[in-house]
């Protein structure tokens, strides 16, 4: 990226760390194509696509945590779900305009994550792993056996009509602008003063409450942060499909955002976004191939640990596609 | 019914115990979580269903021999998996490390799917164990008791392996000091190995002992592991007599919360893990946390 207006000291150096620059060369005409696919390939392919944006923005919102703040959250799906339930629970039961209820879904997830990141950020590493898999666990368990309240195993489904009543083509350049706003705004708070805690903190946590930071803090500003983006995600996924199902909080789908920023790669901003691309285009074609796809899935996984732990970006990082990305 | 659902509590703390053990052992070593280990217990299950029939069907003996052959067979895949994968990035990253046992988790879920289908199936009790001990008015259930009553044995005999075997020493001098244990001339591999089939081993078990007694599918790998990782974040990582507790403990907890509060016996559970947690922390800075 070329130097912005007036750019301070610090962002200058933040800006020459890896994995953090926009390309914009590849940025714009990624875009320009995703919007020309939307409208000129069929219903299936257009769906395809926003099924892609929307994990595109989840797994970013993990990568966030992941990638900066080097917290390895088991339950990051908890956040999609509570986005999903706030915007579906803030239509059926409180009554409130579908255009209203989506701003509640990503609050409640950022609810969510308060409460949750308040308890998990007193652990590291391990500990905090188990209990972010542990709140997920609970958070599904109440969705799926809360039957008064959440519809339990069935879900809620037919209040509204799927995609605000817009065409599949309308929703996906809707959910492009909204993915591409949203994974801008983390951008922009990666490379912000708090997102430079973030990373100091993942770093090197003592050196950095040496340096007066109060670590807690940060991490859990970081975990709300990656909780709401998550349920800007998991709201967007409720109005594609105008329906909420318990399974939006479990673990299977924990466990595809994990994949997805290792696939995608660690330690790269962009990661996430490989990551969903890669893995939602797998997925939709290997099991016309093969049946066992968590088989496949799990080789791939071994193969790319074992082979290139850097993932996908760092791959095309290497190819130099991904300008200063590598050195 | 209170007694009723109270052994069956302690048998599922029991279970529970012997992976939340597994588990912590792994960790002790190795540093490693193996998020696979619910599928070590799932494919003990599964083997105990192969082995029942064909080894002295119905009888006490027949079953506990399928047990053991069961999770010996398990351990045996989880030294093939730490050999062929897992050796080779124990100086990787941490997140590396849980992704390659995720990777496995995938692939024998997808394995057991293809062998023995999505259904649930059952596998036969034995005879020996059917009925109940009548104490004054209370029932007692046989089998959840006799299954209690293998744990403690193995609990016993992990004691002694631990704390009275060159093994059990060399096991704690690489759980305290993994460096100094090497320098020291001690086969650091050999130890991670052993370990690994040891951890795997009792999930097998567990998975054996509890098989006969509720459902046996695909899906049971991940119920059981946070389960234990439950477990093991009340207990403490790396806490043997804490793995314990917090397993007799969650296991008693959910039995009988499914009487009183069938839907939020799941909440029960995590609200006690963190007043656990928070105690903890209030207690020592930063608490378990390191």
């Amino acid at each position: 990226m070329t130097e912005t207006a007036h750019p301070t000291r610090l962002s200058r150096r933040w800006s020459s760390l890896p994995g953090i620059d926009i390309n914009w060369k590849l940025v714009i005409p990624a875009l320009v194509l995703a919007e020309i696919i939307n409208r000129s390939m069929g219903t299936s392919t257009t769906t395809l696509l926003t099924e892609i944006l929307i994990f595109a923005l989840f797994a970013t919102s993990l990568n966030l945590l992941m990638s900066f703040g080097h917290m390895v959250s088991f339950g990051h799906s908890a956040y999609f779900g509570l986005g999903a339930y706030g915007f579906t629970l803030g239509v059926v039961k409180a009554g409130l305009p579908v255009e209203a209820a989506v701003f509640l879904g990503p609050l409640v997830a950022a609810l969510g994550g308060l409460v949750f990141g308040a308890l998990c950020v007193r652990l590291t590493e391990i500990y905090f792993a188990m209990l972010t898999l542990a709140c997920a666990q609970i958070t599904y368990t109440v969705l799926f056996q809360w039957y008064d309240f959440t519809g339990g195993d069935t879900g809620i489904t037919g209040f509204m009509a799927p995609r605000f009543g817009l065409s599949e083509q309308g929703f996906a350049s809707l959910t492009l602008v909204v993915v591409t706003l949203s994974i801008f705004a983390l951008w922009w708070i990666v490379r912000s003063p708090l997102g430079l805690s973030i990373r100091a903190a993942g770093q090197d946590r003592f050196r950095a409450e040496a340096l007066g930071l109060t670590v807690r803090r940060v991490q859990l500003s970081a975990f709300v942060i990656a909780a709401f983006f998550a349920g800007i995600a998991g709201t967007l996924h409720a109005v594609l499909n105008g329906a909420a199902f318990p399974d939006y909080a479990g673990l299977s789908l924990t466990l595809d955002s994990l994949i997805m920023v290792v696939l995608g790669g660690l330690n790269s901003f962009s990661g996430g976004i490989w990551g969903a691309i890669v893995y939602k285009l797998l997925g939709a074609f290997v099991p016309s191939f093969i049946h066992e796809w968590e088989l496949v899935l799990g080789i791939i996984l071994l193969a790319i640990v074992l082979t290139m732990p850097k993932g996908f970006a760092g791959l095309i990082a290497r190819l130099g596609l991904d300008r200063k990305g590598a050195k | 019914m209170v007694m009723i659902q109270f052994v069956n509590g302690l048998m599922e703390g029991m279970t529970l115990f012997l992976i939340a053990s597994g588990l912590t052992l792994i960790f002790g070593v190795s540093r490693i979580i193996n998020f696979a280990h619910g599928s070590l217990y799932m494919l003990g299950a599964f083997l105990t269903y192969e082995l029942v029939p064909l080894i002295a069907p119905g009888t006490l003996l027949g079953f506990f021999a399928s047990v053991i052959i069961g999770a010996a067979v398990v351990s045996l895949i989880g030294v093939v998996f730490e050999v062929t994968a897992l050796r080779r990035i124990y100086h990787a990253d941490g997140l590396m490390q849980l992704i390659v046992t995720i990777a496995l988790v995938l692939i024998i879920r997808d394995v057991v799917r293809m062998v023995w289908g999505p259904n649930s199936i059952t596998v036969p009790m034995p005879d020996a164990l059917m009925g109940a001990i009548v104490v004054g008015e209370n029932y007692f259930p046989m089998f959840p008791i006799v299954v209690f009553a293998a744990g403690l044995v193995i609990v016993l005999a992990m004691i002694w392996v631990i704390y009275f075997t060159r093994a059990g020493i060399l096991l704690r001098a690489g759980t305290d000091d993994r460096g100094m244990a090497a320098l020291l001339g001690i086969n650091e591999r050999l130890i991670f190995t052993s370990v690994f089939a040891a951890g795997a081993f009792l999930a097998g078990l567990a998975g054996g002992l509890s098989a006969p007694y509720g459902e046996v599918n695909h899906l049971l790998d991940t119920t059981v592991i946070v389960s234990a990782f439950i477990v093991c974040v009340i207990g403490g990582l790396g806490n043997l007599y804490g793995a314990l507790a917090g397993a007799l403990v969650v296991g008693v907890t959910k039995a009988m919360g499914v009487m009183y509060f069938p839907r939020l016996s799941m909440v029960l559970i995590f609200l006690i893990m963190a007043a656990v947690l928070i105690g903890r922390s209030l207690g020592r800075q930063g608490g378990s946390a390191r």
